[in-house]
């Protein structure tokens, strides 16, 4: 497959694919399927995740609503963890998705400092059945499933049919006529980034506070016990 | 949860179903692929993330929690490496939950038991020795013939009652019946009454089967009562998808009754917060305000109930919104608006599950919720309230007798009405002399973390005085498990083979498990030791047992399940089962409005008003039509006349919808549904209600070890409302003592908007005391030396410090009087800072408290002075009601 280290961008652009993710967060019901369908899916070890669904409660009694966000990386068209990286591991493909080749990461973080969305980590050491550690990893689109015709394994398994993807470069594609009628925003579009995640209806409590600190003693403990097991990566979970 | 739906698809409409799929015009389908993009497939095939090479896909059904959706495993050098929805299964559509899809967890859980067992110390010790399987299933038949001899000795069968078997989750599809009916026993448990029995009894003498199967998609309104159907309820994984169809594809508009705010409450529209079992008094104010305001359907009221409109009114008078404000909390004003809105919108559905059923009466607020859909004519429409679809098959023939005494564990002759058992009532029973236990057997159970006042089974099951002798099944060691005397470990549900059939949605179905790999190290399925036990037990046949168990190897036993079913024969038997996992196939998924579709993209419909199957002549023959038209061949109704047709109705006595039930007013209990404020209703000010929940990634108990899961949720501190606290002096995290009339627990305070003011809710699945070392957070300490081990991931990457406290020690025994269920949510507490002293975890209860908390609600059973002074209304001959008796044999 071509790769090019940084790929135009390339929404728009006929006759190049523009894979994205649309999520409908009107039909996410935080099942939490995608989490670990994803977790399956590269045996992702503990501690570090490639999705993960933000929960967040609002309102006070007896008027009371929650709210799910479901999070992965952007697969930006614009994507800063690629003008940021030494070594060229980590690359723009001219179909959209953003990738990492472990054998050239030197695992110096500096993608994770320029990646506005925490959606990069380094990969724990004594995982379970794949054994490559101590490099950066990150969500890949499934490019290896999308490659062989499929979906991601997070939309496969998505029981609400929340999260959407196809080519938007695709003008008849499911996910060009949900972004064309509906209207959707993008994460931290200010950062010039070109994010390919597109969130229908977002409460605007949870598109503001993407990264907000933990607010119950439940999440904070959690959060506490992860920073003295995890130091220096981020604490990105949390279902109560 | 055992639901065996009526069988009411014939093979007709199957092959009605084959012509349409396979009746697709070549230039039609061109045509429509024309107007889509060529969009990604859903699933079905699948490729290692490394290697890129596909990957041997086989289906199975899922076992995680009892909704048996459908699945595909994949296997990459013999290894399960992924899960994923079979997208053939009409129901499950190609999605797994959070628990499916770290269902292959299970199978290489590092603390999984990967040999027999039998106990070296004290019992509960935890000192084993490794015997091998031929082992094992030798002493557990030598314990067997002991009973069986000495029942022979003393010419009484009902010794054989002493062999006890109670199971949580038996999806063997008759194996363990077969095996207990070869036994001569019928001392057979399930955990029913801990789930949701009180529902069941609520509903099948009403229309039949137990529980209803909302048509979400299609609907245009949804009041759900206390399930939480987004996260755990019955379907969970089908009605989830189904309902986010309706809600947000069809507009449907959902009203949703939680005492806390689960994902399904806060997903709806409106969401109110009713007192814990008030659920029934605001059911009856809705019936109330629909039948007295005329928005009723008179047509399907007279012709296809047992009751009129004008004796529902009379019934319902003082059910007025006013009286269920007092009684709920919910204002009278938005009962009549939900009321109006629910009976003027069509079509519209209730869903329930165990918040309003799970109390003391908890029949009689599931019969109360179940009303509304009859009065408005939602049953059986297509976007309403349909009865579930299930299919049968024949079970392999010689089919053994059940014997012929009953076992007063079993059918319990205080609960006439209780037909789901009342399984947390036995060891209250046999402590008091009531029956007796020889060889007590546990499969896929784990009461001493799983019942209320758990306690009381630790302490039970502990006593080799009461139980004897202690086996279970179980591959892992759980809180029950760890006190056993000998272990045949079962394999996990992606190793063995079972035939399935669930009414997970508009489709009926058959579907199996089979084993995807082998057997890990050497490890044998349950249904081979039930095999080779019965082969031990009669070893030349002569006890005339060996004859049910003629089966060569266990996919015989299946073969003959599936190989002559009619339609399925057809297609190859239990082969098409082994290639596609269920059957029969009714279309493909269309990707972006999930229906099932044919060929054309069409909808495959499914059958709707299944009441309204007309009799043949053939059906007719030699019957009569007696009183308001029931139609009777023999002993047996077969069908209604209405209006001149003969159709085949409900699966009631007199096949139309019984609102009035004669079998409650048998024994003193109100034959409509009413209100009966519970002794939680009358509590303290300074007290509250405990509630429990499970959450979406969890079960019960069988969860808490599988790191996907455990990562997700792993401690359960209570839920308190901010002014309830305040008023305590607790602040959010606040170590505090929950208290209940049995001792209290020590726990953490999470002080959330989302929860009724006078409920305080923990949920399930946290606390283990066994279970691995995972659910313990002792995944440091070495593997047992039974155990599998492995997971590396395990033993150094749990970031969390924090098990959770369990909540069940401090519930009380309260059990529905009808339906045998448990009252989880009737246990009033009191909630303070922790003492001095006092550490997380901590939990001091007692066992003789619960003692009397057994014979406490035994006042509620028919016989019961509470029973009597609670039904004045109901006229019956009190002095004259039936007699206990042993009644039945087993269910």
């Amino acid at each position: 497959m071509p790769i090019g280290l940084q790929a135009e961008p390339s929404l728009g652009v006929p006759g190049k694919k523009r894979w994205a993710m649309v999520i409908d967060l009107r039909r996410c019901i935080g099942c939490m399927a995608c989490v670990c369908a994803d977790k399956a899916e590269f045996d992702v070890p503990l501690g570090v995740w490639r999705t993960i669904v933000k929960v967040k409660d609002t309102g006070n009694y007896p008027n009371t609503k929650r709210h799910f966000m479901p999070r992965l990386c952007n697969h930006c068209d614009n994507p800063p963890c690629v003008r940021n990286c030494p070594t060229e591991a980590t690359y723009k493909h001219e179909d959209g998705f953003v990738l990492q080749r472990y054998d050239r990461c030197i695992t110096c973080r500096t993608c994770i400092a320029a990646c506005p969305y925490n959606a990069r980590h380094v990969l724990p050491k004594n995982r379970d059945r794949i054994k490559i550690s101590g490099v950066i990893d990150k969500c890949t689109f499934c490019n290896h499933r999308v490659e062989k015709g499929l979906v991601p394994a997070c939309v496969q398994t998505c029981l609400g049919r929340s999260r959407i993807f196809g080519d938007l470069n695709d003008p008849k594609s499911e996910v060009s006529r949900l972004v064309a009628r509906n209207s959707t925003v993008v994460l931290k579009p200010e950062k010039g980034t070109q994010p390919q995640v597109y969130y229908i209806k977002p409460d605007r409590v949870m598109t503001e506070q993407i990264a907000s600190h933990p607010v119950s003693y439940a999440a904070r403990s959690d959060a506490h016990a992860f920073y003295q097991h995890n130091r220096g990566s981020k604490f990105f979970s949390g279902v109560l | 949860m055992s639901t065996k739906g009526i069988n009411y698809i014939s093979r007709r409409d199957f092959m009605k179903l084959g012509l349409a799929a396979g009746g697709a015009a070549g230039a039609l389908t061109l045509g429509s692929k024309r107007l889509r993009a060529m969009e990604q497939d859903l699933g079905g095939t699948d490729y290692s993330s490394m290697t890129g090479a596909e990957r041997e896909a086989i289906p199975f059904t899922c076992l995680a929690c009892n909704i048996e959706d459908g699945g595909v495993a994949y296997v990459e050098n013999g290894r399960v490496v992924k899960l994923e929805g079979n997208m053939d299964h009409p129901n499950t559509r190609g999605k797994l939950c959070a628990k499916g899809n770290a269902g292959f967890l299970h199978v290489y859980d590092p603390d999984r038991i990967m040999t027999p067992l039998v106990r070296t110390g004290a019992r509960g010790e935890g000192k084993w020795k490794r015997i091998s399987y031929d082992e094992a299933t030798t002493l557990l038949a030598t314990k067997l013939k002991e009973v069986i001899d000495r029942a022979e000795a003393e010419h009484d069968p009902g010794i054989r009652n002493e062999i006890v078997f109670k199971w949580g989750r038996d999806r063997t599809g008759g194996a363990v019946q077969r095996f207990m009916h070869t036994l001569g026993s019928n001392a057979m448990l399930n955990h029913t009454n801990v789930c949701e029995s009180s529902k069941k009894v609520g509903l099948e003498p009403s229309w039949g089967p137990d529980i209803e199967s909302c048509d979400w998609a299609n609907t245009k309104y949804i009041i759900n009562f206390g399930s939480n159907i987004l996260e755990t309820a019955y379907f969970m994984n089908p009605n989830a998808q189904r309902l986010v169809d309706g809600v947000v594809g069809n507009k449907a508009k959902l009203v949703s009754f939680d005492v806390r705010m689960s994902n399904t409450s806060g997903f709806a529209d409106e969401a109110f917060y009713p007192f814990p079992g008030s659920d029934g008094a605001i059911a009856l104010a809705m019936a109330h305000v629909i039948m007295n305001e005329g928005l009723y359907d008179e047509d399907f009221i007279r012709d296809w109930t047992n009751v009129t409109s004008k004796q529902l009114i009379d019934h319902l008078k003082p059910y007025t919104p006013e009286y269920a404000e007092q009684e709920s909390g919910m204002s009278a004003r938005d009962i009549r608006r939900i009321a109006r809105e629910f009976a003027t919108t069509k079509p519209a559905t209730t869903f329930s599950y165990r918040g309003p059923c799970k109390h003391v009466y908890g029949s009689y607020q599931e019969a109360a919720i179940h009303m509304l859909n009859v009065i408005t004519g939602n049953v059986e429409k297509k976007g309403g309230y349909c009865l579930p679809r299930g299919m049968g098959w024949p079970q392999p023939e010689p089919v053994p007798h059940g014997p012929a005494t009953p076992s007063p564990i079993a059918t319990p002759p205080l609960y006439p009405l209780a037909s789901h058992h009342v399984s947390t009532n036995a060891p209250y029973m046999i402590m008091k002399g009531e029956a007796k236990v020889s060889v007590w057997m546990t499969y896929y159970d784990n009461p001493v973390y799983t019942y209320p006042s758990s306690h009381v089974w630790e302490s039970f099951l502990k006593d080799e005085k009461q139980v004897p002798f202690l086996v279970s099944f179980s591959p892992y060691m759980s809180e029950t498990t760890e006190l056993s005397d000998l272990i045949i470990p079962d394999v996990t549900y992606l190793e063995r083979h079972d035939p399935e059939s669930m009414p997970g949605g508009l489709y009926p179905c058959l579907s199996i498990r089979q084993p995807v790999i082998k057997p890990l190290g050497g490890t044998q399925e349950f249904r081979q030791t039930l095999i080779d036990t019965i082969h031990k037990l009669d070893q030349d046949g002569s006890m005339g047992m060996r004859k049910y168990f003629a089966f060569n190897t266990v996919e015989d036993w299946m073969r003959a399940h599936f190989d002559n079913i009619p339609g399925l024969k057809e297609e190859g038997g239990y082969n098409f089962l082994k290639k596609k996992g269920v059957w029969p196939i009714y279309g493909k998924v269309d990707p972006e409005t999930a229906k099932i579709v044919d060929r054309n993209n069409n909808e495959v419909e499914p059958d709707y008003e299944l009441y309204k199957s007309e009799l043949s002549s053939g059906d007719m023959q030699g019957a009569d039509v007696g009183n308001h038209g029931t139609i009777r061949k023999g002993d047996h109704s077969i069908g209604v006349r209405v209006d001149g047709k003969n159709y085949v109705g409900f699966g009631t006595p007199s096949r139309k919808i019984e609102l009035y039930k004669d079998s409650y007013k048998k024994y003193g209990f109100n034959p409509l549904p009413v209100y009966k404020p519970l002794p939680s209703r009358s509590k303290k000010d300074s007290e509250l209600v405990l509630t429990t929940y499970k959450v979406n990634v969890h079960t019960q108990s069988r969860t808490a070890s599988v790191k996907y899961l455990a990562e997700l949720y792993h401690k359960n501190p209570a839920w308190i409302n901010p002014k309830t606290a305040s008023a305590r002096g607790i602040n959010d995290g606040d170590l505090i003592r929950v208290t209940s009339k049995l001792g209290y627990l020590v726990t953490r305070a999470h002080v959330t908007e989302g929860i009724h003011p006078e409920v305080v809710a923990i949920s399930t699945a946290c606390g283990h005391s066994a279970y691995g070392r995972l659910a313990q957070l002792k995944q440091r300490e070495a593997a047992a030396e039974w155990a599998q081990g492995g997971d590396p991931d395990v033993s150094h990457n749990v970031w969390w410090n924090d098990k959770g406290v369990h909540p069940n020690p401090i519930i009380q025994l309260a059990i529905d009087p009808i339906g045998g269920s448990q009252g989880w949510y009737d246990t009033v507490v009191t909630v303070a800072k922790a003492e001095a002293g006092d550490k997380y975890g901590d939990v001091k209860v007692s066992v003789e408290q619960s003692l009397k908390d057994y014979e406490e609600t035994l006042r509620y059973a028919y016989t019961g002075d509470i029973h009597r002074s609670n039904h004045k209304e109901v006229d019956v001959d009190w002095d004259n009601l039936p007699k206990p008796e042993l009644h039945g044999s087993s269910h």
